[in-house]
């Protein structure tokens, strides 16, 4: 080979670096992968280099495209394009600022003074777009040590359970030896169950800002609840979430969900939103036999009939959906807004989400949920 | 390792009637050089399954099997007692008695892929498919087999590959695989082919495919690709589709024959409903321009 071994082993160690730095996960087998793999290539044809470094180095899909830019500004001289700046997410206290015309809840700045068990039990139905600085970081709290329940399903896996419906052959046949193979002892098995897949999607455009970040906090601790949960946010577009938010920090999930998505506060695209659920995500299967939670007031900016298409969509294959708008808490709310109007008839369950109790009693509805209920 | 280049092995799976493109075969040509699993993903209908058959056609081995599902398990991957001859068995034998380790020997033993793979003597292409499917706990017993290629079997002990089996995983991404899995593996994307290699593919899977016929088809289907469409057609829908235009003796597309066939393209009603009248007029028109 012309190249000298020595000078590809750094210059592929060093690319391994610039991975990193883009945000792949190169391990030291990877680079010891790819410098094994350049060896039975051609060196001199550039596809089959690229080919051999992207196979060797990259593990997901969604690495494909930082690595392309890496490639083409490490060997081919190419100008590195910055990846945008992700927009500072929104700090301070939720506040009710520019609301869309939409049925809105009433404030009430009510201020209370009382002890701490007390404080905590008023907090709880508290609605979180009225809550004062001081009192959104005690619910947050609260928030995070809500246990999310998860509905079960059945597996075809079968454990050892006397009262069970299956024979356990294989204890049988044990049992039978000493009997000349009669089956006189017989031993049982039963089904396990698992949780289901639970996908929650939030909706953190402008006319949700009073809910989002305490509703984040939520799909934080829904993460934690357990294997099988994808989180998701959209405004104008969906972004998923479901990497940030898996870290044990809520503090560190918060701040980096935050700075993941990229439109948060602005406008709302419900129905394009799920459309690119369906497309992405539902396609793969990940709706299929899933408990679906959308968090949103169903103000559509865009095409309500679009939002009704995708619900419907969306139905079909979820083993329930769920729809928690923070306006239902209150009294006077009637789903007028015209993405809700549109959802609403593929809506298994239509719940509030304005405060920590009801949050707390969404833990338990998705716990009893059975499909197709009546919203 | 029967290929010396990439070239090579290009030409052996066009005689198996594959026709890869260059990122494909580069990483099937990797995965047999490194001795490293290749797990091939992409949108269902690109070939990912047909890959692996066709590199064991190419190879001259045979192609064990494991389809993997929600639920499952060791029984249906591995391996599980035949119970039923097993009760024949202490029967059979009614006055004398009857062992422990005769009862639970190799003959009452029914193989299922995995030990099927590992026990093999002649070479062996092992193609788990849709490993995505399978829970995670099946992901991390998998894990363990793909690394040092043995099995344990309480009754008989551990049972040692001969020989490595040559793995392909394939995965329609309905989750994200565990780490340490990916780590194991070589990774690549097949997206779908070009146009002129659409055309090549159907011409080599399709007999007697009129030139004209193939070319329409492969153009429309990529018009299709383009639409908002729930489910956009693969290669394995352009296939079925220029067979079943070609079994009904058509020479090229028109809008009759397009509007009686387009169920072998599109397989949601919604799609289906969206391709039509002007729309379907216009993507024929355009296929036949081409």
């Amino acid at each position: 080979m012309p190249v000298p071994a020595n000078a590809v082993v750094k210059h592929i160690v060093t690319f391994g670096r610039v991975l990193r730095e883009a945000g792949l996960e190169v391990g030291p087998g990877r680079v010891s992968d790819a410098l094994k793999g350049l060896d039975a290539v051609e060196l001199a044809r550039q596809d089959d280099v690229y080919w051999t470094l992207r196979q060797t180095l990259v593990s997901r899909r969604e690495d494909v495209e930082a690595f392309d830019r890496a490639f083409h500004a490490w060997f081919l001289g190419a100008a590195v394009q910055p990846p945008a700046a992700p927009k500072p997410p929104p700090s301070g206290v939720p506040r009710r600022k520019g609301a869309p015309p939409c049925p809105g809840p009433e404030t009430d700045g009510g201020d209370t003074r009382l002890g701490t068990w007390s404080e905590d039990e008023l907090l709880r139905t508290k609605d979180f777009a009225a809550m004062t600085p001081e009192e959104f970081a005690r619910a947050r709290k609260l928030i995070q040590a809500i246990a999310v329940a998860r509905p079960q399903r059945r597996t075809r896996r079968l454990r050892p359970d006397s009262k069970g419906g299956a024979l356990d052959v294989r204890g049988l046949v044990r049992a039978s030896l000493a009997t000349g193979g009669d089956p006189v002892e017989r031993a049982f098995r039963s089904r396990k169950s698992a949780p289901r897949k639970l996908v929650l999607i939030l909706d953190v455009s402008g006319s949700m800002e009073a809910y989002a970040r305490a509703l984040l906090l939520y799909l934080h601790a829904a993460r934690g609840s357990g294997r099988g949960v994808e989180t998701f946010a959209f405004g104008t577009r969906l972004t998923r979430l479901t990497p940030e938010l898996g870290a044990r920090n809520p503090e560190t999930a918060f701040e980096a969900a935050a700075a993941r998505v990229q439109d948060w506060s602005g406008g709302t695209r419900i129905g394009a939103s799920l459309k690119a659920y369906n497309d992405e995500w539902g396609r793969r299967a990940l709706t299929r036999g899933a408990v679906v939670v959308i968090l949103s007031d169903g103000c559509e900016r865009g095409d309500a009939e679009l939002a009704g298409r995708e619900m419907e969509r969306l139905a079909r294959q979820a083993f329930a959906v769920v729809w928690v708008n923070p306006l239902k808490g209150h009294a006077e709310y009637e789903p007028l807004a015209g993405g809700m109007r549109a959802a609403l008839p593929y809506v298994d369950r239509f719940l509030a989400g304005h405060d920590v109790a009801s949050l707390e009693s969404l833990g338990s509805v998705l716990g009893g949920i059975e499909r197709r209920h009546a919203a | 390792m029967p290929f010396a280049s990439i070239d090579e092995l290009e030409s052996a799976l066009a005689g198996a009637s594959y026709l890869p493109d260059r990122g494909l075969s580069t990483a099937l040509y990797l995965s047999l050089k490194l001795e490293k699993p290749l797990l091939l993903e992409g949108e269902a209908g690109v070939g990912k399954t047909e890959a692996a058959k066709a590199i064991a056609q190419a190879l001259g081995a045979r192609v064990i099997r494991l389809q993997c599902y929600e639920g499952l398990d060791v029984a249906h991957a591995v391996y599980e007692w035949n119970y039923a001859r097993q009760l024949l068995h202490i029967r059979a034998a009614q006055e004398g008695t009857v062992d422990e380790s005769e009862l639970f020997g190799p003959e009452f033993l029914i193989r299922r892929p995995l030990l099927e793979a590992v026990e093999a003597e002649e070479p062996v292409v092992l193609l788990i498919d849709e490993v995505d499917r399978a829970d995670e706990e099946f992901e991390a017993f998998l894990l363990e087999v793909l690394s040092d290629f043995q099995i344990t079997i309480p009754e008989l002990g551990t049972i040692e590959a001969k020989q490595r089996p040559y793995v392909i995983l394939t995965s329609n991404r309905t989750r994200e695989l565990h780490d340490a899995l990916k780590r194991r593996c070589l990774f690549h994307w097949i997206g779908h082919p070009s146009l002129e290699r659409e055309i090549e593919i159907v011409k080599l899977r399709v007999p007697g495919v009129p030139e004209r016929l193939a070319a329409e088809a492969a153009a429309f289907v990529a018009e299709l690709r383009l639409l908002d469409l729930q489910k956009p057609p693969g290669l394995a829908e352009t296939i079925d589709w220029a067979q079943a235009l070609t079994a009904l003796g058509q020479q090229e597309l028109d809008v009759g024959n397009v509007e009686t066939t387009l169920g072998s393209v599109l397989k949601y009603h919604e799609d289906l409903l969206s391709v039509r009248d002007e729309t379907l007029a216009g993507l024929v028109a355009n296929a036949r321009a081409r």
